[in-house]
């Protein structure tokens, strides 16, 4: 008998049925891959989402989660507030129902995490003999401080005002970030042993020489702080203010008079946020973007908000003089319709002013918010393109300075985030030749919804952020618009990611599996549950095609 | 004074109500778990709902199974060879279920069995045991547009009419505790149920974590067979199988029989044998006689797979609380599976409706109905060890085959061995039937005189009919 099979097995010529063989294979999620970070969405969310598959209990779920994102993010309670979310944009869940609420889910981690009074961990224990400078505590700065002194670095963070935060605290308005969140996330990244030496403006109190002489190596995340104006004859003057420098005061408590009629100009979020703060004050206030809506940069979210608290927009139309009294008091502004013409460089149709559109708007205050760049005296002897300071890989910008942030070029705080960790972990490598900590090293494959088997959760809305409705919140005045989902929410919110292209555990591959090619492992955890042995394997690929997150491909 | 009277009397209620559940009988609010969304789960909780319904008793019925059959290929597939005879279509319609036509594809006319000493085609006999083919899931990979609608989804979908409610979850143990059985479910959590169906086929690894409980609980022995789906396109298959099923009776060793069955675009092959292996579809589908009739190297072959059969029966498919039907439990051997199912599916609902749910109940009105099977397939066994001796020698096969063909040109004559034939590879009916047949006195005296002239050296080669 065996020797007959053998003699057949020998004269079996090209195979007449196909093979089907699975192979695991993981793969970078939209979430993932949407997000500047790099953060380990998927992961964070399955380790709390498969806690009873792997034998966790709630609380340690929620920390061991909250770990996972403050491993390149030690801001989620903020980030969570204030992050426009790109995670959230190609969640493969849509094509379903609704993304996942990521970002409502990370702000609920976050704020569990500081009434729990969880302290970031450190990885290292014991300082070196290093000392690591930082130039600005903002995100960028904060950032890139929190990894190298969790890493065994001290660190010294030289801050020109007299608060931490930068943006964040500066540019953010209270009402979208409470300063007491603000302040615990980075009072925890102090009890880490960073210094913060505050009220300490570099090229006036100390110059670039000194620190970079004093610290072994020095990081630069001084923000885009100056606000640009538009340059029309007449804005010089009072009653006229950057965005930034109106958001600045307002969070600081002492906000601008600015009478009953206010005209912002600029379709970002620090326009949306000085409309949104003037609108508070209790003037009505017109927002005017030279594009349509759809151009508009700012979080369309934010946007709504906007109008739901009474803000009027005014689209296509941009300013082309102030107007002034005798006195020099501002009396009015005088604009122009647009329409968008051929798209310019950055793929937007560029907007083009109508001829004998002019028409005039009386305001009492007009908020230019269309640009930002970086206040960078005291730094010249750094390389710079045009406004910007131009760095190489790692954020390098001169020998043993390294820099990101906004003064690199403009962009949402995540972005400062992951270029402070970045640096920091290029820092690291150069001086101790430390590898990177974080994930995402090699590149996975991507994986899109036509892989995922939606039919194996029921379909379900995302929750939603609880919110005031627009009138109260004007009323509100500068305490917080919107809520943090409850735990009960997050615990089911949770369940519905798919784990797109990561084992979650379902185990209908090893069910359905008549060979028994797949064997559970004694310690499992979100996208290991199964190894897989394919002697037996039939090649029918049912286990492939039964899996619902994408995990298993034909090999 | 008063409240405290209420309270006694709810508490006498709440402990009369516990001891009716206790008394091993389903009672208003019982919950059932059907464990199984295939033909025996969906016919179970029909029929359960439907009974139940009839002496208005209201259950709660759950059917888990987190496989959808709207999807191809193997996803959503159950894994046979998707014949059903005419007469289980005609039992069905009976009790309500009219298969449609995008069901089930009607219309097979006649089975053709090939030998090595030739081929011959049996038409249906008497018109009325006309068999159908169906597909279980959504048909094979690539059938995206495929007209045909899943079998296994429209008896699910009668099954949700009556109110059964389907649950995509898979269970992964089940134990007892407080005397009830406890579903546990992939996520760890658990659910209590008063009764569970099992009716997890035999293709799943369900069976073997319930192999922890009572010694009963024996995994049915099983074997292996091979189906594979090839893509001919409806012409193509038209042109080469036409309207009938074909089978194959070769001298090959291992190979129990195969066949080969049209549907739409896809042509199904079936193969089932002992420890069959990729070497032995090869030599199949190598052979000259299939190659003959079927070119499987000039279609593309989309789907296959090595679906395990119920072999042997369980000593005790139930126990208090628990029952288990269709293949998982009792089925007929190598054929007509979707009819045991239904049979044991229907005995079992029945049992649980008006007699409760105890062991002792389920012994003396749900395993008759499992017995009547396991007898009839200890004959069939018999049978087809028997087809075994006629792969072995080449003059039993020309019997065959000249008294086969003789018959079918003399339509007048008592199909003797036609109607032996058909039965046997179709399930049209029961092995015993099929065993009398062949123990009539004008088969056996056909047989002597087919076998003398048959040896006859001038008939030595191979014929086509």
């Amino acid at each position: 008998m065996s020797s007959g099979r053998q003699d057949r097995s020998a004269g079996s010529g090209t195979r007449l049925t196909p093979a089907f063989r699975p192979q695991q294979v993981r793969k970078e999620p939209p979430c993932q891959a949407g997000c500047p970070n790099c953060g380990d969405i998927r992961g964070w969310i399955g380790t709390v989402a498969q806690r009873s598959r792997t034998g966790l209990s709630r609380e340690d779920a929620f920390a061991q989660a909250w770990r996972m994102i403050t491993d390149v993010n030690p801001f989620p309670s903020v980030l969570g507030r204030v992050c426009p979310h790109p995670c959230e944009a190609h969640c493969n869940r849509g094509e379903l129902d609704e993304p996942l609420a990521i970002n409502a889910m990370e702000r609920f981690l976050g704020d569990w995490a500081i009434e729990n009074r969880l302290p970031l961990p450190a990885l290292e224990p014991e300082a070196g003999g290093e000392w690591i400078g930082v130039v600005g505590a903002g995100p960028s700065g904060l950032s890139f401080a929190y990894q190298m002194a969790r890493r065994g670095y001290r660190v010294t963070v030289y801050e020109g005002r007299e608060q931490a935060g930068g943006m964040l605290r500066f540019g953010v308005p209270d009402y979208r970030l409470p300063p007491e969140i603000l302040d615990a996330e980075v009072q925890r990244i102090l009890n880490l042993g960073v210094e913060l030496h505050l009220n300490t403006q570099v090229g006036q109190d100390v110059t670039l020489a000194e620190l970079r002489e004093r610290h072994t190596s020095l990081y630069l995340g001084l923000g885009a702080q100056l606000g640009r104006g538009l340059g029309l004859p007449g804005e010089e003057g009072p009653s006229v203010w950057t965005g930034v420098d109106y958001l600045e005061r307002a969070n600081q408590g002492r906000p601008a008079e600015t009478g009953a009629r206010v005209l912002v100009v600029g379709g970002g979020n620090t326009a949306v946020d000085a409309a949104r703060t003037a609108r508070r004050t209790g003037a009505t206030v017109t927002l005017m973007y030279r594009r349509t809506r759809e151009e508009m940069p700012a979080i369309a979210e934010e946007v709504e908000d906007a109008l739901e608290e009474g803000i009027e927009l005014m689209l296509l139309a941009t300013p082309v003089s102030v107007e002034r009294d005798d006195d020099g008091r501002l009396r009015g502004v005088e604009a122009c319709r647009m329409e968008l013409g051929e798209p310019d460089a950055s793929g937007r149709r560029r907007p083009v002013a109508m001829p004998g559109s002019e028409f005039r708007l009386a305001v009492d205050t007009l908020i230019t918010a269309v640009s930002q760049s970086p206040a960078l005296k005291g730094f010249e002897a750094l390389d710079r393109d045009g406004s910007w300071l131009v760095s190489g890989d790692g954020g390098w910008v001169a020998d043993g300075i390294s820099a990101g942030g906004d003064l690199l070029g403009l962009g949402i705080a995540g972005n400062a985030i992951v270029q402070g960790r970045r640096a920091a972990e290029s820092v690291h490598e150069r001086l101790r030749g430390g590898g990177r900590l974080a994930a995402a090293d090699a590149p996975l494959p991507t994986i899109g919804p036509d892989r995922i088997i939606f039919d194996h959760k029921p379909g379900s809305a995302a929750v939603k952020t609880p919110k005031r409705d627009g009138e109260q919140r004007v009323c509100a005045g500068m305490s917080e618009v919107a809520g943090t989902i409850t735990e009960s929410q997050f615990l089911q919110e949770v369940e519905r990611c798919y784990s797109c292209g990561s084992c979650m555990g379902c185990e209908q591959c090893a069910m359905y599996c008549t060979s028994s090619c797949f064997t559970r492992l004694e310690e499992v955890g979100p996208g290991m549950y199964f190894s897989l042995a394919l002697d037996e394997c039939k090649e029918c690929g049912k286990c492939i095609e039964v899996c619902p997150c994408g995990f298993l491909d034909v090999s | 004074m008063n409240r405290h009277s209420q309270q006694t009397v709810a508490d006498a209620f709440s402990s009369l109500a516990g001891n009716k559940s206790d008394d091993l009988s389903l009672s208003d609010g019982s919950r059932v778990a059907v464990v199984g969304g295939g033909p025996a789960g969906s016919f179970f909780a029909f029929f359960l709902l439907k009974m139940a319904q009839a002496i208005d008793l209201e259950l709660e019925v759950d059917i888990y199974d987190p496989r959808s059959f709207s999807r191809c290929g193997p996803a959503g597939c159950n894994h046979c060879g998707g014949i059903v005879s005419e007469s289980l279509v005609q039992i069905l319609a009976a009790e309500g279920i009219n298969l449609p036509p995008e069901v089930v594809q009607r219309g097979i006319e006649s089975y053709v069995i090939h030998m090595d000493v030739g081929s011959v085609a049996i038409e249906s006999p008497a018109g009325e045991q006309r068999i159908a083919a169906l597909y279980r899931g959504n048909g094979p990979r690539e059938g995206g547009d495929a007209p045909w609608d899943s079998f296994d989804g429209y008896l699910q979908g009668m099954a949700t009419e009556r109110g059964a409610r389907v649950l995509r979850k898979l269970i992964t143990a089940m134990e007892w505790r407080d005397g009830r059985p406890w579903l546990q479910f992939a996520d760890r959590s658990q659910d209590r149920y008063d009764l569970v169906a099992v009716a997890s086929g035999v293709n799943s690894n369900l069976l073997k974590m319930l192999a922890d409980l009572p010694a009963e609980f024996q995994p049915p022995r099983t074997t292996r067979t091979y189906i594979c789906e090839f893509k001919a396109g409806e012409d193509g298959v038209q042109n080469i199988l036409g309207n009938a099923v074909h089978v194959f009776l070769l001298a090959i060793p291992r190979l129990e029989f195969a066949a080969i069955i049209p549907k739409g675009e896809f042509a199904t092959v079936v193969m089932v044998g002992e420890d069959l292996d990729q070497e032995l579809v090869h030599e199949f589908l190598n052979d000259p006689v299939v190659r003959g009739c079927f070119p499987t190297d000039a279609v593309p072959c989309v789907c296959s797979c090595s679906p395990l059969i119920n072999m042997g029966a369980r000593k005790r498919p139930y126990a208090d609380r628990v029952v288990l039907v269709g293949d998982c439990g009792v089925t007929r051997l190598y054929k007509d599976g979707i009819g045991a199912a239904y049979r044991t599916a229907k005995a079992a609902a029945s049992t649980a409706v008006f007699m409760g749910v105890s062991e002792e109940a389920f012994r003396k009105n749900f395993w008759p109905a499992c017995r009547a099977i396991a007898t009839d397939n200890a004959i069939g066994r018999v049978m087809f060890a028997s087809t075994g001796t006629l792969k072995r020698f080449r003059f039993l096969r020309r019997v065959i085959h000249r008294m086969t063909a003789r018959e079918q040109a003399q339509p007048g004559r008592r199909p003797h061995m036609s109607s032996m034939m058909w039965n046997m590879f179709t399930g049209s009916a029961p092995y015993t039937d099929i065993c009398r047949g062949a123990m009539h006195p004008g088969f056996i005296g056909n047989f002597a005189a087919n076998l003398a002239l048959g040896a006859w050296p001038a008939s030595q080669r191979r014929e086509v009919s």
